[in-house]
């Protein structure tokens, strides 16, 4: 269980030269990179000052060829109790800005070290919309400024928190603050602070014309159609949406601090929660990330296992999307048939990851135990019924007048908007770019399986309903061919990192017995390094960008969610439309409050 | 001889004794029982939650809605947008701390009779989550009444919390009017499950093989999500 070494390998080669060498041969060779970071992802990371960042940003978003026009995550890490520097100008924080191409299929991961008294950095919201909540976010967790932001202000916790949750200094624990008390003045503080004051938002309470006043309807926590305690205060104008302020952060679980508390297996429990309609599609791009960090490579069985139970996964959640969102817009039947058959997904779920919603299936290196006996009958049975359900749910949902009527042309956006904001999945599927990772960017097998990228062109309600739809289509086609070719072999790789030595085999010597009880009690010890592989799931583009410092749990976990991107969006897809379809809006957003507030 | 079985009101029948198809007949639709007994024979049959949700538990909370499991069976499917109408308020979640006010409010905007059930382990103890967000159990700040393990607890479980809930409604005594009679609510002590069912788990010496799957057949018309297993009709 000794780390393997992190020798940092020369960066000068391959792919990772490409950006690297544009930006030098732009701003020069000599003292604009600080340090070039070798990671075990390949993501070509750089270091650069503070100074530099706004212009290097500019660069990569429009003006290099084949630009880096999404801001795919934006964070910071607490480097305070770092041990392995690795030659890296690590400061006090680090703020790591990561861009995404799609010309190149290629990230790029930009790092600005925070040193000395003054933590602030310049505000990028005016090149990407989407930096709004990443930036709030920031400010919210490290306490980190950014100068030029419009709003910086909490988003996640309550704005009477004292103290920056991802600060190292910070109690990770509820039973460490305390016993939670609520006296009288408790409550009527917080209730006072739930209170809206338009004026903060800079949002005017009358129009300009002085007989009439904007109405303001607060809608959630607690309300029927958000889904979840998500909480939307709308500015009207009659019936016509002007603005919308949302409020998130009532679901915030602190996972990104739980994982530096939890070793690496143990963690993978809490992905599940992460969002909790879609199962082990949470624990996949945690589990390749700790691959990739350790150098494990994954038993092709395995990896069929993974891809066929994702795809379960898939379904299940897009079934009560489906039904869900029929029910938003006033269908109220259907749910009751696509909850049915959530059901049989369960039933088979359960059947072999022994869970329904939250399995704990994954395992470093595979999964938990092999498929059980007769598993292939029960799939059978379900893949060959399935696709007649689906048809009928097309003719009673998709080719229903009163659906189309509620959805055509409602939210609409353009395909640079959804790249501008961050969007993801289904949602820039439905603009009419056809990018899916399991395709562009295969992992764990996903190249070996025959299927299509639905997309659609408007990017309206009803289009991204079609390309939910018809996903489910291609899931099953990728469930019937895991069917029909189930590599036979290990469902775990027996590497040391992953699995520690095998009972039967620690009886002989005291070296493996040692080996056998350190690994199942403590865990592995990861070597030091970063990685962070970023998976299709249900709603758009998961990843964990892992960062060890060579202990038993992570330094730093930071969990990219795309619910999180596209709730950012909701105001800007609401706005002229009328507030009942706002609702339209949010159900064709497909979105879990555990997914946006982590 | 009015008593409780089972959790339903067994009343004494006009029938007994009676000789004609008169009696026969106002037999079957008239039942003596006391007011007090009627009234908490009402409340239990119709508890009605509100449309609260947390997290995941409420997935499994809304499953139980559906035609598989049917709530409706209990009279609890009438799900309430405003808690001036609720009975029952299902704490389906993780407890945050910005939440908290939110969830105190609505439980205070409940009218009286109003009960909780605390749905999962989040809301029983903080669960896994014990994290600087999370208050770590939901009596921190309200009565509760039922409490339902599990991390969600399957949609069978939110039901069988309903059942035992709707045993202490029905044994319930509640005061019949401001002006006569005892003012204060009489409340059961409920026996803990724990005690209850340790018998029945301590006899259980078969388990299903973890690589043997469970007989489901996923197309049968009485397909509940419960495995089908003839040796063993109750799983």
């Amino acid at each position: 269980m000794t780390p393997r070494s992190s020798a940092m390998k020369d960066t000068s080669t391959g792919e990772r030269a490409g950006v690297v060498a544009e930006l030098e041969g732009r701003f020069g060779s000599e003292g604009f990179l600080t340090a070039a970071q070798y990671t075990k992802d390949e993501i070509p990371t750089i270091w650069i000052e503070k100074n530099r960042l706004r212009e290097t940003l500019r660069y990569l978003q429009s003006e290099i060829p084949h630009p880096f026009p999404m801001l795919f995550d934006l964070s910071a890490t607490d480097e305070r109790l770092r041990r392995h520097h690795e030659g890296l100008p690590i400061g006090v924080f680090t703020v790591f800005y990561h861009l995404f191409s799609f010309d190149r299929n290629q990230s790029i991961r930009i790092k600005v070290p925070l040193k000395g008294e003054v933590l602030s950095l310049p505000s990028i919201v005016d090149l990407w919309p989407n930096a709004d909540w990443y930036e709030r976010e920031i400010y919210d967790m490290f306490g980190i400024g950014f100068d030029g932001h419009p709003f910086l202000r909490r988003l996640l916790m309550p704005p009477w928190w004292e103290g920056h949750p991802l600060r190292k200094d910070h109690p990770a624990r509820g039973t460490e603050i305390g016993r939670f008390q609520f006296p009288p003045e408790k409550l009527v503080m917080t209730q006072e602070a739930l209170q809206f004051k338009p004026e903060e938002w800079g949002l005017s309470r009358t129009h300009h014309d002085p007989d009439f006043d904007y109405m303001f309807i607060n809608l959630g926590p607690a309300h029927t159609g958000t889904h979840g305690v998500l909480r939307l205060v709308t500015q009207l104008a009659g019936e016509e949406i002007i603005n919308i302020v949302p409020d998130i952060g009532f679901h915030h679980r602190a996972q990104e601090k739980i994982a530096e508390r939890q070793t690496w297996h143990t963690f993978i429990p809490y992905t599940d929660r992460v969002d909790y309609l879609q199962g082990v599609l949470n624990e996949m791009p945690y589990c390749l990330s700790v691959e990739r960090l350790a150098g494990i490579d994954v038993p092709t069985r395995a990896q069929t296992i993974r891809v066929m139970m994702s795809e379960f996964y898939r379904l299940a959640s897009h079934l009560v999307w489906y039904g869900t969102f029929a029910q938003d817009i006033g269908a109220l039947s259907p749910v009751f048939y696509m909850f049915n058959d959530r059901e049989r997904i369960h039933a088979i779920t359960e059947a072999i990851c022994g869970g329904r919603m939250h399995p704990n299936w994954f395992r470093i290196g595979g999964v938990a135990q092999d498929l059980p006996i007769g598993w292939d009958k029960l799939i059978h049975q379900f893949v060959d019924w399935f696709p007649s359900r689906l048809d009928q749910y097309e003719r009673l949902v998709m080719d229903n007048p009163i659906f189309k009527e509620r959805t055509v042309g409602i939210g609409a956006f353009s395909l640079e908007d959804a790249i501008a904001w961050g969007a993801t999945g289904p949602m820039l599927r439905a603009c009419g770019l056809p990018w899916d990772l399991r395709k562009v960017r295969p992992y764990s097998g996903y190249d070996q399986f025959d299927f299509e990228v639905p997309v659609a062109s408007n990017g309206d309600c009803y289009d991204r309903a079609v390309v939910h739809v018809l996903e489910m289509r291609q899931s099953l086609r990728i469930i019937r061919q895991c069917l029909d070719s189930m590599p036979a072999g290990s469902y775990k790789s027996l590497d040391p990192l992953a699995t520690p030595p095998l009972k039967e085999r620690t009886m002989h010597d005291i070296e493996t017995l040692i080996h056998h009880f350190v690994g199942v009690s403590w865990g592995p010890v990861l070597p030091p390094g970063e990685a962070e592989v970023p998976t299709e799931s249900s709603k758009g583009q998961t990843s964990y960008y892992l960062t060890s410092d060579g202990a038993q749990v992570s330094y730093r976990t930071r969990i990219r969610t795309p619910s999180f991107a596209h709730i950012q969006m909701v105001p800007f897809m609401a706005r002229g439309e009328l507030l009942s379809d706002l609702l339209a809006v949010l159900g064709s957003v497909d979105y879990v409050l555990s997914d946006v507030d982590r | 001889m009015t008593g409780w079985r089972n959790g339903r009101l067994e009343g004494v029948r006009m029938n007994e004794g009676g000789d004609g198809p008169l009696t026969s007949v106002v037999g079957q639709s008239v039942l003596f029982a006391k007011l007090q007994d009627l009234l908490a024979w009402g409340r239990t049959n119709s508890l009605w939650p509100l449309n609260f949700g947390l997290s995941c538990c409420f997935v499994e909370m809304a499953t139980s809605l559906t035609s598989v499991y049917d709530v409706a069976r209990f009279g609890a499917e009438v799900v309430r947008g405003s808690p001036r109408q609720a009975d029952v308020l299902v704490v389906s979640g993780t407890v945050f701390m910005k939440v908290a006010p939110v969830i105190k409010q609505l439980y205070e905007q409940m009218m009286e009779p109003r009960w909780v059930i605390s749905m999962g382990s989040c809301a029983n103890s903080g669960g896994m989550f014990d994290a600087y967000s999370v208050v770590q159990g939901v009596d921190k700040f309200l009565p509760v009444d039922v409490y339902m393990p599990g991390c969600p607890p399957p949609p069978h479980a939110f039901m069988e919390c309903l059942l035992l809930l709707q045993n202490k409604v029905a044994s319930e005594r509640r005061p019949l009017s401001w002006w006569f009679g005892p003012q204060e609510v009489q409340q059961p002590i409920m026996p803990s499950m724990r005690d209850a069912k340790r018998e029945e788990r301590t006899r259980q010496r078969e388990y299903h093989a973890i690589d043997v799957l469970p007989r489901t057949d996923l197309l049968s018309p009485h397909f509940a999500g419960q495995p089908v297993d003839p040796s063993n009709p109750k799983p």
